[in-house]
Order: structure tokens, then sequence, then C-alpha cells
């Protein structure tokens, strides 16, 4: 069912996206820097599912306030003068590669497990 | 129920998310920028990307404004013969200016690069740069089309007017502070005969282009369409003599 979803939405999405208008160039970073944060939420979103402890109410407003406190901050550096887009890009990248690291952990664990079950159970067999 | 509604939201954060990247993939290809190792290069093209965007966007206000401003001033005068008058002089002026989009009959000449390194009988061309098209040969045929008494000429799309100038720009060329390349179009409204005759007789130049293996095509036309001037005249030193 959520992956049915998250497929026909990625999909609509898409379609949307090329027939959608395109962004001015000026703006074009604003949005780069709020996909990096969307990004970060759904791999954040992915790790929680794994430890068991998804909230969807944190993951929605992460997701949303995320991005839009970057562009925000972005918009603020580009007043003042200072490359606050990059400390953004750091922090989110830094927290996708936590994330991935989690989710690689969980998956190598899993994969793990099932290995020396396997052994075991060819043991027995032998035995 | 709790599980509809989670994938429902999901649904609806891949689309916003996958909208966003496609829009963006869009945006990033179509501004046909390759990102370079340097930071300071790529800020650089950023800032000459966004000034772009900017020319552009100032550009089409002047457009509407001029418009805006014929408007009002047919209505201005709608009445009035002194100012229908004066309002037709300005119309006959902008049009000898090159402010305005002219038609009439014309030639229209074509002129290519040669990128195949041969003759016009097969052999190897010792100077490859005898196939190109330069600035010279482009101010040598407005040259000769003015004299053969064209009204209005155009090289693709930039009017030429009495301030234009045609610089070489490395492998490009310039002509009103715009960057033009090979094929070149130029359209020229006269005598379409006179004007062909005068470039594609013995000795003229397109004849000399054409034995030199330069891709030159020349069509005479009934009507054709000479673009305006996009830029702005303005004058700072010249003065009217008491």
């Amino acid at each position: 069912m959520i992956l049915i979803a998250i497929v026909i939405g990625c999909i609509l999405g898409a379609v949307i996206g090329i027939y959608a208008p395109m962004v001015p160039y000026t703006y074009s970073g604003y949005l780069a820097i709020a996909i990096i944060a969307a990004l970060d939420s759904v791999f954040g979103g992915i790790a929680a599912t794994l430890n068991k402890n998804f909230n969807l109410k944190i993951f929605v407003t992460g997701f949303f306030g995320n991005a839009i406190l970057s562009i925000l901050l972005t918009y603020l550096g580009q007043k003042l003068n200072v490359d606050i887009y990059l400390a953004a890009i750091v922090v989110f990248v830094g927290r996708m590669f936590n994330n991935l690291a989690i989710i690689r952990r969980y998956y190598l664990n899993v994969w793990e497990n099932r290995n020396s079950k396997k052994t075991v159970n060819s043991n027995e067999k032998a035995q | 129920m709790h599980k509809k509604q989670i994938a429902i939201t999901l649904g609806i954060m891949c689309l916003a998310l996958t909208a966003c990247i496609v829009i963006q993939l869009k945006t990033v290809s179509n501004s046909n920028t390759t990102v370079s190792q340097s930071l300071k290069e790529n800020s650089l093209r950023d800032e000459v990307l966004k000034w772009k965007e900017k020319y552009d966007n100032v550009y089409v206000d002047l457009i509407n404004s001029t418009d805006n401003l014929e408007r009002a001033r047919k209505q201005a005068t709608q009445n009035d013969t002194t100012s229908m008058a004066k309002q037709q002089e300005i119309t006959l002026n902008n049009m000898l200016l090159g402010l305005t989009e002219v038609t009439g009959p014309g030639l229209e000449i074509t002129l290519a690069d040669n990128n195949t390194g041969l003759n016009k009988d097969g052999s190897e061309v010792l100077d490859i740069s005898s196939q190109i098209v330069h600035n010279d040969d482009l101010l040598q045929v407005i040259n000769a089309l003015n004299n053969a008494g064209a009204e209005a000429i155009s090289i693709n799309g930039q009017r030429v007017i009495q301030t234009s100038s045609i610089t070489c720009e490395g492998n490009i060329i310039k002509i009103n502070g715009q960057r033009i390349s090979s094929p070149f179009k130029i359209k020229a409204i006269g005598s379409p005969g006179l004007l062909s005759g005068s470039l594609n007789m013995i000795g003229g130049y397109l004849y000399y282009m054409k034995e030199d293996g330069v891709n030159v095509e020349t069509k005479q036309v009934e009507s054709t369409t000479v673009e305006a001037y996009n830029g702005i005249i303005s004058y700072k030193y010249i003065k009217l003599k008491k």
C-alpha cells in the first residue's frame, strides 16, 4: 500500500515536473537547497522506519519545514553576503551520509544473520 | 485508516519531491552550464546568467512599453490633423532609423563555413581559413549591397544601422554587440535583380567567395522581412550647429 503510493507519487511528480514551467535561473539555487533538505528528510524517514521509531508528524514537518527554512536561510545569506547555503549543504549532506550508514548497517546485519542461520542449518543437516 | 493516511501523505511528498527535482533538472539543462572545477568560474557564470535573465526581462518590458506608447500616441492623435501628421513623421523617422520591422522585395543571402576542407573540384584546400566566413566578408557584402541601393539590411536578425560595427571575436563575429556565428543569413531590401547582380556578377564579391569554396546561397524574393534594431541609439557628443 505505502510502496504503491510512493511509486504513484514519484511517477505523477515526474510527469508534472516535465510539463511544469521552468524556474528562472535566479531561483534555481533556492530550489536546489530545498531538494537537498527534502532528500535528507526522506533518508531520515527510512532510517527511522528501520529503527522502528518512525513518526509521521515529525517526518512531514521535517520535510516541509527543513525545505522552507533552508530557502529562507539561503535568502538571508544572499542579503548578508554570506554563503549560508554552504552550511546548509554541509549539514544536510552530512546527515544524509549518517542516515545512509544506518540503513547500510541495518541491511548488513540482516544479511549476516541470514547467512549464519544458513550455515547452522547446513551444519545440522550434515550431522 | 491509519495506514491509508500514511500512504497518501508519503505519496504527496514523493510527488512534490520528484516534481521539484525534475523542474530543477530541466532548468539546469536548459541554461546549458557545464559545472567547472573552480568555484570562482562557476559563480562568475552564475552571475552572467542572472544578468542575462534580468536583461531579457527588462527587454520584454521595453517592448511592452513601446507598444503602449504607440497605442497612446495613436489615441491622442486620432482627432487632430496636425498631430496626426507629426505621428506619421515619427513613424517614418523610426523606419528610417531602423527601429521598426520593415518588409519589401529584396535578396536573401546565406553564407556558411565550408567544413569539408575540399575545393570545388574535390582537391584538398591549402588554406582552410579561405573557406570560412570572416567579418571582412560580411563587411564587403554589406558594402556591395549598400552600393547597389539596399534600403535595409540585417544579419542573423541583427539590423545594420548607422552605428553598427562588425568585428571578429575569435571564432565568432560580433555585430551590434551581439554574438553571431555561421551560417549567416543576410536579408536586404532593395531591387532584387540589382542586389543579386552586383554581388554575383563575375568579379562581384560573392563570385569570389564561391570560387574560394564558401557555401553561398542567394535568393531573390518578392517579400522579405528585415528585423528592427533592438538596441538603444544614444548620442553624447554630436550637437546641432548653430
